[in-house]
Protein backbone atom coordinates (compact mmCIF):
# COMPACT_ATOMS: atom_id res chain seq x y z
CA UNK A 1 0.00 0.00 0.00
CA UNK A 2 2.95 2.62 0.91
CA UNK A 3 3.52 4.28 -2.01
CA UNK A 4 7.35 4.64 -2.77
CA UNK A 5 8.98 7.97 -1.20
CA UNK A 6 11.15 8.39 1.96
CA UNK A 7 8.43 9.56 3.88
CA UNK A 8 7.30 7.63 6.89
CA UNK A 9 3.93 5.75 6.61
CA UNK A 10 1.34 6.57 8.93
CA UNK A 11 1.27 3.15 10.33
CA UNK A 12 4.17 0.65 9.82
CA UNK A 13 3.91 -3.06 11.52
CA UNK A 14 7.19 -5.26 11.13
CA UNK A 15 6.90 -9.26 11.73
CA UNK A 16 4.10 -8.81 14.68
CA UNK A 17 3.25 -11.76 16.37
CA UNK A 18 0.95 -11.64 19.48
CA UNK A 19 -0.06 -14.70 21.34
CA UNK A 20 -2.51 -15.81 23.90
CA UNK A 21 -0.99 -18.53 26.73
CA UNK A 22 1.54 -19.22 23.52
CA UNK A 23 -0.84 -19.52 20.86
CA UNK A 24 -0.14 -17.35 18.32
CA UNK A 25 -3.67 -15.00 17.62
CA UNK A 26 -1.37 -12.92 15.10
CA UNK A 27 1.61 -14.60 13.22
CA UNK A 28 4.74 -12.85 11.80
CA UNK A 29 2.70 -9.83 10.43
CA UNK A 30 4.24 -7.04 8.00
CA UNK A 31 2.34 -4.23 6.72
CA UNK A 32 2.54 -0.42 5.90
CA UNK A 33 -1.07 1.53 5.58
CA UNK A 34 -0.97 5.90 4.44
CA UNK A 35 -3.18 8.12 5.75
CA UNK A 36 -6.41 8.96 4.13
CA UNK A 37 -7.50 5.44 4.10
CA UNK A 38 -10.66 3.35 5.72
CA UNK A 39 -9.42 0.69 5.83
CA UNK A 40 -11.82 -2.58 6.17
CA UNK A 41 -10.07 -5.68 8.74
CA UNK A 42 -12.04 -8.42 7.54
CA UNK A 43 -11.81 -12.45 8.34
CA UNK A 44 -13.34 -15.09 10.41
CA UNK A 45 -13.68 -15.19 14.21
CA UNK A 46 -10.76 -15.77 15.67
CA UNK A 47 -8.85 -14.79 13.08
CA UNK A 48 -6.73 -11.69 15.13
CA UNK A 49 -8.44 -8.64 14.16
CA UNK A 50 -9.05 -7.49 17.91
CA UNK A 51 -6.17 -8.78 18.70
CA UNK A 52 -4.62 -6.39 16.28
CA UNK A 53 -6.79 -3.64 17.09
CA UNK A 54 -5.47 -4.35 20.50
CA UNK A 55 -1.97 -4.17 20.26
CA UNK A 56 -1.91 -1.04 17.39
CA UNK A 57 -3.84 0.85 20.24
CA UNK A 58 -0.60 -0.51 22.72
CA UNK A 59 -3.14 -2.79 24.53
CA UNK A 60 -1.22 -5.64 24.13
CA UNK A 61 2.30 -6.42 24.64
CA UNK A 62 3.93 -7.85 21.23
CA UNK A 63 5.75 -11.29 21.54
CA UNK A 64 7.95 -10.55 18.21
CA UNK A 65 8.39 -7.60 15.90
CA UNK A 66 7.18 -3.76 16.36
CA UNK A 67 4.65 -1.23 15.70
CA UNK A 68 5.82 2.81 14.10
CA UNK A 69 3.14 5.47 14.05
CA UNK A 70 4.51 8.03 11.64
CA UNK A 71 8.15 6.57 12.40
CA UNK A 72 7.94 6.81 15.80
CA UNK A 73 7.12 4.20 18.73
CA UNK A 74 3.48 3.30 20.42
CA UNK A 75 4.30 4.88 23.98
CA UNK A 76 5.50 8.18 22.50
CA UNK A 77 2.54 7.99 19.67
CA UNK A 78 -0.11 7.66 22.34
CA UNK A 79 -1.86 10.66 22.17
CA UNK A 80 -2.15 10.50 17.70
CA UNK A 81 -4.02 6.80 18.46
CA UNK A 82 -7.75 6.72 19.43
CA UNK A 83 -8.95 3.55 20.14
CA UNK A 84 -12.89 3.32 19.97
CA UNK A 85 -13.88 0.72 22.64
CA UNK A 86 -16.08 -2.13 22.05
CA UNK A 87 -20.02 -0.80 23.32
CA UNK A 88 -20.28 -3.60 26.47
CA UNK A 89 -17.37 -2.39 27.47
CA UNK A 90 -18.33 1.20 28.28
CA UNK A 91 -20.76 2.06 31.21
CA UNK A 92 -23.23 4.14 29.31
CA UNK A 93 -24.81 5.50 33.45
CA UNK A 94 -21.24 6.93 34.00
CA UNK A 95 -21.66 10.99 35.13
CA UNK A 96 -20.97 12.76 32.07
CA UNK A 97 -22.91 14.23 29.39
CA UNK A 98 -21.68 14.42 25.47
CA UNK A 99 -19.64 17.42 25.65
CA UNK A 100 -18.03 15.92 29.39
CA UNK A 101 -16.99 13.09 26.80
CA UNK A 102 -15.39 15.34 23.85
CA UNK A 103 -13.79 17.68 26.18
CA UNK A 104 -12.02 14.13 27.55
CA UNK A 105 -10.08 14.04 24.46
CA UNK A 106 -8.62 17.39 25.45
CA UNK A 107 -7.17 16.31 28.52
CA UNK A 108 -3.67 14.70 27.18
CA UNK A 109 -3.49 18.82 25.85
CA UNK A 110 -4.60 20.74 28.58
CA UNK A 111 -2.37 18.89 31.15
CA UNK A 112 -2.97 17.79 34.72
CA UNK A 113 -4.67 21.00 36.16
CA UNK A 114 -4.18 23.37 33.29
CA UNK A 115 -8.03 24.98 32.28
CA UNK A 116 -9.16 24.85 28.65
CA UNK A 117 -7.79 27.83 26.62
CA UNK A 118 -9.82 29.37 24.10
CA UNK A 119 -8.41 26.83 21.11
CA UNK A 120 -9.37 23.86 23.10
CA UNK A 121 -12.87 25.33 23.79
CA UNK A 122 -13.01 25.72 19.89
CA UNK A 123 -11.77 22.21 19.07
CA UNK A 124 -14.04 20.88 21.66
CA UNK A 125 -17.08 23.13 19.24
CA UNK A 126 -15.50 21.87 16.25
CA UNK A 127 -15.92 18.04 17.66
CA UNK A 128 -19.78 18.43 18.12
CA UNK A 129 -20.36 20.20 14.78
CA UNK A 130 -18.41 17.51 12.65
CA UNK A 131 -20.38 14.94 14.10
CA UNK A 132 -23.58 16.86 14.75
CA UNK A 133 -23.73 16.21 18.47
CA UNK A 134 -24.18 20.39 19.05
CA UNK A 135 -27.85 19.81 19.82
CA UNK A 136 -27.09 16.71 22.12
CA UNK A 137 -24.15 18.12 24.05
CA UNK A 138 -26.04 18.24 27.27
CA UNK A 139 -27.48 14.86 27.07
CA UNK A 140 -26.33 12.20 29.36
CA UNK A 141 -24.38 9.47 26.94
CA UNK A 142 -27.08 7.33 27.62
CA UNK A 143 -29.93 9.13 26.37
CA UNK A 144 -28.61 8.61 23.01
CA UNK A 145 -28.93 6.19 20.01
CA UNK A 146 -27.03 3.73 19.35
CA UNK A 147 -25.02 5.49 16.06
CA UNK A 148 -24.96 8.74 18.24
CA UNK A 149 -23.17 6.77 20.46
CA UNK A 150 -20.59 6.35 17.99
CA UNK A 151 -20.27 9.54 16.62
CA UNK A 152 -19.80 10.48 20.05
CA UNK A 153 -16.31 8.83 21.00
CA UNK A 154 -15.55 9.81 17.07
CA UNK A 155 -16.33 13.10 18.10
CA UNK A 156 -13.90 12.77 21.22
CA UNK A 157 -10.78 11.16 18.78
CA UNK A 158 -11.36 14.10 17.00
CA UNK A 159 -11.06 17.26 19.79
CA UNK A 160 -8.01 14.45 20.87
CA UNK A 161 -6.39 15.43 17.17
CA UNK A 162 -5.78 11.56 16.27
CA UNK A 163 -4.54 11.20 13.08
CA UNK A 164 -5.18 6.71 13.75
CA UNK A 165 -8.29 5.60 14.45
CA UNK A 166 -8.97 2.45 15.60
CA UNK A 167 -12.53 0.80 15.60
CA UNK A 168 -13.89 -2.67 16.74
CA UNK A 169 -16.63 -3.71 14.96
CA UNK A 170 -18.32 -0.07 14.63
CA UNK A 171 -21.38 -1.44 13.21
CA UNK A 172 -22.45 -4.03 15.20
CA UNK A 173 -25.92 -3.89 16.89
CA UNK A 174 -26.23 -0.81 14.78
CA UNK A 175 -29.99 -0.82 12.62
CA UNK A 176 -29.95 1.25 8.80
CA UNK A 177 -30.23 5.14 9.53
CA UNK A 178 -27.69 4.91 12.31
CA UNK A 179 -25.30 2.29 9.89
CA UNK A 180 -25.37 4.69 7.17
CA UNK A 181 -24.89 8.17 9.29
CA UNK A 182 -21.73 6.46 11.09
CA UNK A 183 -20.20 5.36 7.09
CA UNK A 184 -20.56 9.14 6.10
CA UNK A 185 -19.12 10.42 9.24
CA UNK A 186 -16.21 7.97 8.88
CA UNK A 187 -16.16 8.89 5.24
CA UNK A 188 -15.55 13.11 6.42
CA UNK A 189 -12.58 10.92 8.51
CA UNK A 190 -10.80 9.87 5.84
CA UNK A 191 -11.66 12.57 3.45
CA UNK A 192 -9.67 15.17 6.33
CA UNK A 193 -6.68 12.91 5.54
CA UNK A 194 -7.20 10.34 8.93
CA UNK A 195 -6.27 6.74 8.81
CA UNK A 196 -9.15 4.44 9.59
CA UNK A 197 -8.83 0.88 10.63
CA UNK A 198 -12.22 -0.67 10.99
CA UNK A 199 -13.02 -4.77 11.82
CA UNK A 200 -16.12 -5.83 10.07
CA UNK A 201 -17.95 -8.64 10.40
CA UNK A 202 -20.12 -8.82 7.07
CA UNK A 203 -18.30 -8.63 3.68
CA UNK A 204 -21.40 -7.75 1.63
CA UNK A 205 -21.75 -3.98 3.14
CA UNK A 206 -17.80 -3.90 2.74
CA UNK A 207 -16.99 -2.55 -1.01
CA UNK A 208 -18.49 1.35 -0.58
CA UNK A 209 -16.65 2.56 2.51
CA UNK A 210 -13.67 0.85 2.32
CA UNK A 211 -11.14 1.97 0.00
CA UNK A 212 -8.27 -0.65 0.93
CA UNK A 213 -8.90 -4.24 2.93
CA UNK A 214 -7.18 -6.22 5.06
CA UNK A 215 -7.65 -10.41 5.33
CA UNK A 216 -6.87 -11.44 8.20
CA UNK A 217 -6.41 -15.29 9.38
CA UNK A 218 -4.33 -15.66 11.84
CA UNK A 219 -1.60 -14.90 9.42
CA UNK A 220 -1.70 -11.97 6.94
CA UNK A 221 -3.74 -13.36 3.97
CA UNK A 222 -3.96 -9.98 1.58
CA UNK A 223 -3.71 -6.21 1.77
CA UNK A 224 -4.66 -4.13 -0.49
CA UNK A 225 -7.53 -2.06 -2.56
CA UNK A 226 -10.72 -3.86 -1.75
CA UNK A 227 -11.56 -5.51 -4.73
CA UNK A 228 -8.20 -7.32 -4.89
CA UNK A 229 -7.76 -8.11 -1.48
CA UNK A 230 -11.21 -9.26 -1.23
CA UNK A 231 -10.73 -11.28 -4.62
CA UNK A 232 -12.82 -15.10 -4.35
CA UNK A 233 -9.26 -17.02 -4.12
CA UNK A 234 -8.18 -14.87 -0.69
CA UNK A 235 -11.69 -15.63 0.78
CA UNK A 236 -11.09 -18.68 -0.14
CA UNK A 237 -7.66 -18.56 1.64
CA UNK A 238 -9.25 -16.67 4.37
CA UNK A 239 -12.43 -18.60 5.36
CA UNK A 240 -11.91 -22.07 3.24
CA UNK A 241 -9.38 -23.63 5.27
CA UNK A 242 -8.74 -23.59 8.54
CA UNK A 243 -5.12 -23.28 8.16
CA UNK A 244 -3.46 -20.69 5.76
CA UNK A 245 0.13 -21.27 6.08
CA UNK A 246 0.74 -17.26 4.73
CA UNK A 247 3.70 -15.66 2.69
CA UNK A 248 6.05 -15.25 5.73
CA UNK A 249 9.08 -16.72 6.97
CA UNK A 250 10.50 -17.69 10.47
CA UNK A 251 13.70 -15.42 11.17
CA UNK A 252 14.68 -17.73 14.07
CA UNK B 1 -38.50 36.52 72.47
CA UNK B 2 -35.01 37.11 72.33
CA UNK B 3 -34.78 35.38 75.84
CA UNK B 4 -36.22 31.85 73.58
CA UNK B 5 -34.03 32.64 71.21
CA UNK B 6 -30.63 33.65 73.19
CA UNK B 7 -32.05 29.90 74.78
CA UNK B 8 -32.03 28.15 71.75
CA UNK B 9 -28.50 29.53 70.84
CA UNK B 10 -27.10 28.27 73.65
CA UNK B 11 -28.34 24.86 74.06
CA UNK B 12 -27.49 24.72 70.36
CA UNK B 13 -23.77 25.78 71.10
CA UNK B 14 -23.55 24.14 74.71
CA UNK B 15 -22.20 20.63 73.25
CA UNK B 16 -18.86 22.48 72.04
CA UNK B 17 -17.79 23.46 75.69
CA UNK B 18 -16.94 20.60 75.81
CA UNK B 19 -13.21 19.95 74.43
CA UNK B 20 -13.84 16.46 73.75
CA UNK B 21 -17.01 17.38 71.58
CA UNK B 22 -14.64 20.05 69.66
CA UNK B 23 -12.22 17.14 68.57
CA UNK B 24 -15.52 15.03 67.36
CA UNK B 25 -16.65 17.72 65.24
CA UNK B 26 -13.59 17.91 63.67
CA UNK B 27 -12.72 15.10 63.13
CA UNK B 28 -16.37 14.41 61.89
CA UNK B 29 -15.79 16.92 59.35
CA UNK B 30 -12.69 16.08 57.72
CA UNK B 31 -13.86 12.27 57.55
CA UNK B 32 -17.22 12.73 56.44
CA UNK B 33 -15.97 15.23 53.60
CA UNK B 34 -12.85 13.08 52.89
CA UNK B 35 -14.46 9.76 52.53
CA UNK B 36 -17.56 11.18 50.16
CA UNK B 37 -15.00 12.87 48.04
CA UNK B 38 -13.38 9.51 47.67
CA UNK B 39 -16.56 7.70 47.09
CA UNK B 40 -17.32 9.00 44.33
CA UNK B 41 -13.95 6.95 42.87
CA UNK B 42 -15.32 3.77 44.13
CA UNK B 43 -18.66 3.91 43.22
CA UNK B 44 -18.11 4.49 39.82
CA UNK B 45 -14.99 1.59 40.01
CA UNK B 46 -17.36 -0.23 41.65
CA UNK B 47 -15.32 -1.17 43.99
CA UNK B 48 -17.51 -0.93 47.01
CA UNK B 49 -17.62 -4.30 48.09
CA UNK B 50 -13.84 -4.41 47.57
CA UNK B 51 -13.50 -1.44 50.32
CA UNK B 52 -15.63 -3.63 52.53
CA UNK B 53 -12.97 -6.42 51.91
CA UNK B 54 -10.43 -4.03 52.97
CA UNK B 55 -11.88 -2.81 55.67
CA UNK B 56 -11.64 -6.23 57.48
CA UNK B 57 -8.29 -7.10 56.45
CA UNK B 58 -7.31 -4.46 58.87
CA UNK B 59 -7.33 -6.09 61.70
CA UNK B 60 -4.27 -8.41 61.72
CA UNK B 61 -2.13 -5.00 61.12
CA UNK B 62 -4.07 -3.54 64.12
CA UNK B 63 -3.56 -6.79 66.43
CA UNK B 64 0.35 -6.89 65.46
CA UNK B 65 0.68 -3.37 66.11
CA UNK B 66 -1.04 -3.49 69.37
CA UNK B 67 1.18 -6.48 70.65
CA UNK B 68 4.21 -4.17 69.79
CA UNK B 69 3.57 -0.95 70.54
CA UNK B 70 0.16 -0.81 72.69
CA UNK B 71 -3.05 1.19 71.72
CA UNK B 72 -1.36 4.50 70.00
CA UNK B 73 -2.77 6.07 67.04
CA UNK B 74 0.35 5.76 64.94
CA UNK B 75 0.98 2.12 65.72
CA UNK B 76 -2.47 1.40 64.70
CA UNK B 77 -2.28 3.58 61.45
CA UNK B 78 0.51 1.74 60.21
CA UNK B 79 -0.03 -1.62 61.56
CA UNK B 80 -3.60 -1.59 59.63
CA UNK B 81 -2.19 0.18 56.81
CA UNK B 82 0.44 -2.09 56.20
CA UNK B 83 -2.11 -5.46 56.67
CA UNK B 84 -4.96 -4.15 54.31
CA UNK B 85 -2.09 -2.73 51.30
CA UNK B 86 -0.61 -6.60 51.94
CA UNK B 87 -3.99 -8.34 51.12
CA UNK B 88 -4.74 -5.10 48.46
CA UNK B 89 -1.48 -5.72 46.48
CA UNK B 90 -1.36 -9.11 47.21
CA UNK B 91 -4.68 -10.16 45.26
CA UNK B 92 -3.63 -7.39 42.60
CA UNK B 93 -0.71 -9.56 42.04
CA UNK B 94 -2.62 -12.86 42.53
CA UNK B 95 -5.13 -11.89 39.79
CA UNK B 96 -2.59 -10.87 37.87
CA UNK B 97 -0.24 -13.67 37.66
CA UNK B 98 -2.54 -17.03 37.89
CA UNK B 99 -6.45 -17.51 36.72
CA UNK B 100 -7.91 -16.55 39.77
CA UNK B 101 -10.01 -13.74 39.12
CA UNK B 102 -9.63 -10.25 41.36
CA UNK B 103 -12.97 -10.37 43.04
CA UNK B 104 -11.88 -14.09 44.38
CA UNK B 105 -8.54 -13.49 45.57
CA UNK B 106 -9.90 -10.55 47.47
CA UNK B 107 -12.42 -12.28 49.24
CA UNK B 108 -9.94 -14.93 49.97
CA UNK B 109 -6.93 -13.22 51.67
CA UNK B 110 -9.39 -10.84 53.43
CA UNK B 111 -11.06 -13.72 55.06
CA UNK B 112 -8.01 -15.00 55.74
CA UNK B 113 -6.91 -12.18 57.09
CA UNK B 114 -9.31 -11.30 59.37
CA UNK B 115 -9.06 -14.95 61.19
CA UNK B 116 -5.59 -14.27 61.53
CA UNK B 117 -6.63 -11.04 63.09
CA UNK B 118 -8.50 -12.69 65.52
CA UNK B 119 -6.20 -14.85 66.63
CA UNK B 120 -3.48 -12.41 66.99
CA UNK B 121 -5.52 -10.34 69.13
CA UNK B 122 -5.86 -12.75 72.11
CA UNK B 123 -1.78 -12.29 72.29
CA UNK B 124 -2.42 -8.46 72.77
CA UNK B 125 -0.89 -6.79 75.45
CA UNK B 126 -3.89 -4.83 75.78
CA UNK B 127 -7.70 -5.83 75.31
CA UNK B 128 -8.55 -4.64 71.87
CA UNK B 129 -12.58 -4.64 71.49
CA UNK B 130 -14.04 -5.68 68.36
CA UNK B 131 -16.89 -3.29 68.40
CA UNK B 132 -15.04 -0.75 68.79
CA UNK B 133 -13.18 -1.56 65.86
CA UNK B 134 -16.61 -1.96 63.70
CA UNK B 135 -17.79 1.20 65.37
CA UNK B 136 -15.32 3.54 67.02
CA UNK B 137 -15.59 5.75 69.53
CA UNK B 138 -16.02 9.78 68.39
CA UNK B 139 -16.01 10.77 71.20
CA UNK B 140 -12.88 9.78 72.60
CA UNK B 141 -10.85 11.09 69.57
CA UNK B 142 -7.49 12.61 70.67
CA UNK B 143 -5.09 14.88 69.42
CA UNK B 144 -2.82 12.02 67.61
CA UNK B 145 -6.39 10.93 66.12
CA UNK B 146 -7.01 14.40 64.84
CA UNK B 147 -3.79 14.89 63.55
CA UNK B 148 -3.77 11.31 61.47
CA UNK B 149 -7.31 12.36 59.85
CA UNK B 150 -5.75 16.04 58.84
CA UNK B 151 -2.93 14.24 56.85
CA UNK B 152 -4.98 12.05 55.82
CA UNK B 153 -7.57 14.31 54.09
CA UNK B 154 -4.40 16.49 53.22
CA UNK B 155 -3.28 13.80 51.08
CA UNK B 156 -5.99 12.12 49.87
CA UNK B 157 -7.70 15.30 48.54
CA UNK B 158 -4.81 16.37 47.29
CA UNK B 159 -3.60 13.21 45.31
CA UNK B 160 -7.34 13.02 43.90
CA UNK B 161 -7.70 16.97 43.19
CA UNK B 162 -4.40 16.87 40.90
CA UNK B 163 -5.11 13.27 39.39
CA UNK B 164 -8.68 14.20 38.77
CA UNK B 165 -8.13 14.10 34.55
CA UNK B 166 -6.17 10.38 34.61
CA UNK B 167 -8.79 9.01 36.89
CA UNK B 168 -11.78 10.52 35.26
CA UNK B 169 -10.07 8.52 32.09
CA UNK B 170 -9.66 5.03 33.89
CA UNK B 171 -12.61 5.12 35.32
CA UNK B 172 -14.67 5.46 32.57
CA UNK B 173 -12.73 3.08 30.21
CA UNK B 174 -9.82 1.36 30.78
CA UNK B 175 -8.55 0.42 27.71
CA UNK B 176 -9.36 3.74 26.29
CA UNK B 177 -6.99 5.29 28.87
CA UNK B 178 -4.22 2.83 28.25
CA UNK B 179 -4.20 3.52 24.92
CA UNK B 180 -4.01 6.72 25.17
CA UNK B 181 -1.24 6.70 27.33
CA UNK B 182 -2.23 7.06 30.71
CA UNK B 183 -0.42 4.75 33.84
CA UNK B 184 -3.76 2.83 34.16
CA UNK B 185 -1.97 0.02 36.84
CA UNK B 186 -0.58 3.26 38.67
CA UNK B 187 -3.85 4.85 39.24
CA UNK B 188 -5.78 2.27 40.11
CA UNK B 189 -2.77 0.57 42.66
CA UNK B 190 -2.93 4.58 43.66
CA UNK B 191 -6.69 4.53 44.51
CA UNK B 192 -6.18 1.33 46.17
CA UNK B 193 -3.40 3.27 48.79
CA UNK B 194 -5.74 5.81 49.30
CA UNK B 195 -8.87 3.99 50.28
CA UNK B 196 -7.20 1.84 53.10
CA UNK B 197 -5.51 5.44 54.21
CA UNK B 198 -8.80 6.69 54.28
CA UNK B 199 -10.37 3.83 56.12
CA UNK B 200 -7.64 3.59 58.70
CA UNK B 201 -7.30 7.24 59.19
CA UNK B 202 -11.25 7.28 60.33
CA UNK B 203 -10.88 4.35 62.26
CA UNK B 204 -10.59 5.96 65.75
CA UNK B 205 -13.38 8.31 65.26
CA UNK B 206 -16.22 6.05 63.58
CA UNK B 207 -14.81 2.83 62.88
CA UNK B 208 -14.55 0.58 59.66
CA UNK B 209 -18.22 -0.28 59.13
CA UNK B 210 -19.11 3.31 59.69
CA UNK B 211 -16.13 4.74 57.62
CA UNK B 212 -17.20 2.24 54.68
CA UNK B 213 -20.45 4.05 54.93
CA UNK B 214 -19.41 7.32 54.60
CA UNK B 215 -17.52 6.22 51.93
CA UNK B 216 -20.39 4.76 49.93
CA UNK B 217 -23.76 5.76 50.74
CA UNK B 218 -22.93 10.11 50.61
CA UNK B 219 -21.43 9.26 46.53
CA UNK B 220 -24.11 6.62 45.56
CA UNK B 221 -26.67 9.71 47.05
CA UNK B 222 -24.80 11.96 44.57
CA UNK B 223 -24.64 9.59 41.81
CA UNK B 224 -28.43 9.44 41.60
CA UNK B 225 -28.63 13.35 41.38
CA UNK B 226 -26.36 14.61 38.78
CA UNK B 227 -24.95 13.55 34.91
CA UNK B 228 -21.62 15.60 35.90
CA UNK B 229 -18.82 14.04 37.54
CA UNK B 230 -17.73 16.99 38.73
CA UNK B 231 -21.17 17.71 41.24
CA UNK B 232 -21.13 14.21 41.98
CA UNK B 233 -17.81 14.60 43.43
CA UNK B 234 -18.07 17.47 45.15
CA UNK B 235 -21.68 16.78 45.76
CA UNK B 236 -20.73 13.74 47.95
CA UNK B 237 -18.17 15.50 50.03
CA UNK B 238 -20.36 17.79 51.23
CA UNK B 239 -23.43 15.38 51.79
CA UNK B 240 -20.72 13.24 53.68
CA UNK B 241 -19.81 16.01 55.92
CA UNK B 242 -23.34 17.35 56.62
CA UNK B 243 -24.33 14.09 57.51
CA UNK B 244 -21.37 13.36 59.63
CA UNK B 245 -21.83 16.69 61.30
CA UNK B 246 -25.36 16.77 62.01
CA UNK B 247 -25.50 12.74 63.22
CA UNK B 248 -23.09 14.05 65.43
CA UNK B 249 -25.86 17.19 66.94
CA UNK B 250 -28.54 14.41 66.53
CA UNK B 251 -26.82 12.06 68.59
CA UNK B 252 -25.91 14.59 71.34
CA UNK B 253 -29.11 15.58 72.27
CA UNK B 254 -31.29 12.35 71.40
CA UNK B 255 -28.60 10.98 73.27
CA UNK B 256 -28.15 7.57 71.02
CA UNK B 257 -24.76 6.28 69.68
CA UNK B 258 -23.02 8.47 67.05
CA UNK B 259 -22.30 5.90 64.63
CA UNK B 260 -25.52 4.86 63.87
CA UNK B 261 -27.02 8.31 63.87
CA UNK B 262 -24.63 9.38 61.45
CA UNK B 263 -25.72 6.57 58.79
CA UNK B 264 -29.27 6.92 59.31
CA UNK B 265 -29.09 10.71 58.04
CA UNK B 266 -27.45 9.82 55.55
CA UNK B 267 -30.15 6.56 54.78
CA UNK B 268 -32.69 9.46 54.49
CA UNK B 269 -30.65 11.36 51.98
CA UNK B 270 -30.18 8.22 49.82
CA UNK B 271 -33.81 7.27 49.71
CA UNK B 272 -35.24 10.74 49.35
CA UNK B 273 -32.62 10.71 46.15
CA UNK B 274 -33.64 7.07 45.09
CA UNK B 275 -37.21 7.73 45.56
CA UNK B 276 -37.41 11.79 44.29
CA UNK B 277 -34.34 12.28 42.01
CA UNK B 278 -35.37 14.99 39.52
CA UNK B 279 -33.96 12.21 36.70
CA UNK B 280 -33.44 9.03 37.91
CA UNK B 281 -35.74 8.70 41.31
CA UNK B 282 -38.05 5.96 41.04
CA UNK B 283 -41.10 8.07 41.60
CA UNK B 284 -40.31 10.74 39.24
CA UNK B 285 -39.78 8.69 36.84
CA UNK B 286 -43.14 7.30 36.27
CA UNK B 287 -44.78 11.09 37.29
CA UNK B 288 -42.66 12.30 34.06
CA UNK B 289 -44.16 11.82 30.73
CA UNK B 290 -40.97 14.05 28.97
CA UNK B 291 -39.41 13.07 25.75
CA UNK B 292 -36.99 14.65 23.36
CA UNK B 293 -37.32 16.16 19.57
CA UNK B 294 -34.06 15.98 18.52
CA UNK B 295 -34.14 12.09 17.38
CA UNK B 296 -37.04 12.88 15.19
CA UNK B 297 -35.60 15.87 13.46
CA UNK B 298 -32.37 13.70 13.48
CA UNK B 299 -34.18 11.25 11.10
CA UNK B 300 -36.06 13.87 9.34
CA UNK B 301 -32.49 15.35 8.13
CA UNK B 302 -30.91 12.40 7.63
CA UNK B 303 -33.15 11.57 4.60
CA UNK B 304 -32.66 14.47 3.24
CA UNK B 305 -28.61 14.41 3.15
CA UNK B 306 -26.96 13.63 -0.03
CA UNK B 307 -24.63 11.47 1.50
CA UNK B 308 -27.25 8.18 0.71
CA UNK B 309 -30.48 7.31 -0.43
CA UNK B 310 -33.93 6.65 1.52
CA UNK B 311 -33.90 2.84 1.22
CA UNK B 312 -36.80 2.07 -1.12
CA UNK B 313 -39.83 0.23 0.05
CA UNK B 314 -40.22 -2.88 -2.29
Amino acid sequence: MSTPTDQEPMLRIEDLTVSYHRVPAIHHLSLTLDPGHCVGLFGPNGAGKSTLLKSIAGLLKPETGRILIEGITLEKAASLIAYLPQRESVDWDFPVTVRGLVEMGRYHQVGLLGSFSPRDQSAVEEALELFNLTPLARRQIKELSGGQQQRAFLARAWAQEADLYLLDEPFGGLDRNSATALASALKTLKERGKLLLVSHHSLAEAEPLFDTAILLNGELVACGPTQEALSPRNLECAYGTAIYSGNHHHSS
Amino acid sequence: MMNWFSHLLSSVVEPFDYAFMQRALLSCTLIGFTNGFLGTFIILRRQALLADALSHSLLPGLAVAAMIVGLSPEGLLLGGLIAALFVALGAQLMARNSRLKEETAVASLYIIAFALGIVLIRFAKVKVDLTHFLFGNILGVGNGDLWIAYGAAFLTLGTLVLFQRPLLLTLFDVAVAQASGVRVRWVETGLLVLTVLGLVASLQAVGVLLSLGLLIIPAATAYLLTDSFNRMLWGGAFLGMVCSVGGLFLSFFANIPSGPCIVMLMAVFLGLAYLFSPRYGVLSRLIRGHHYHEESLERWEGHQGHDHQIPEKE
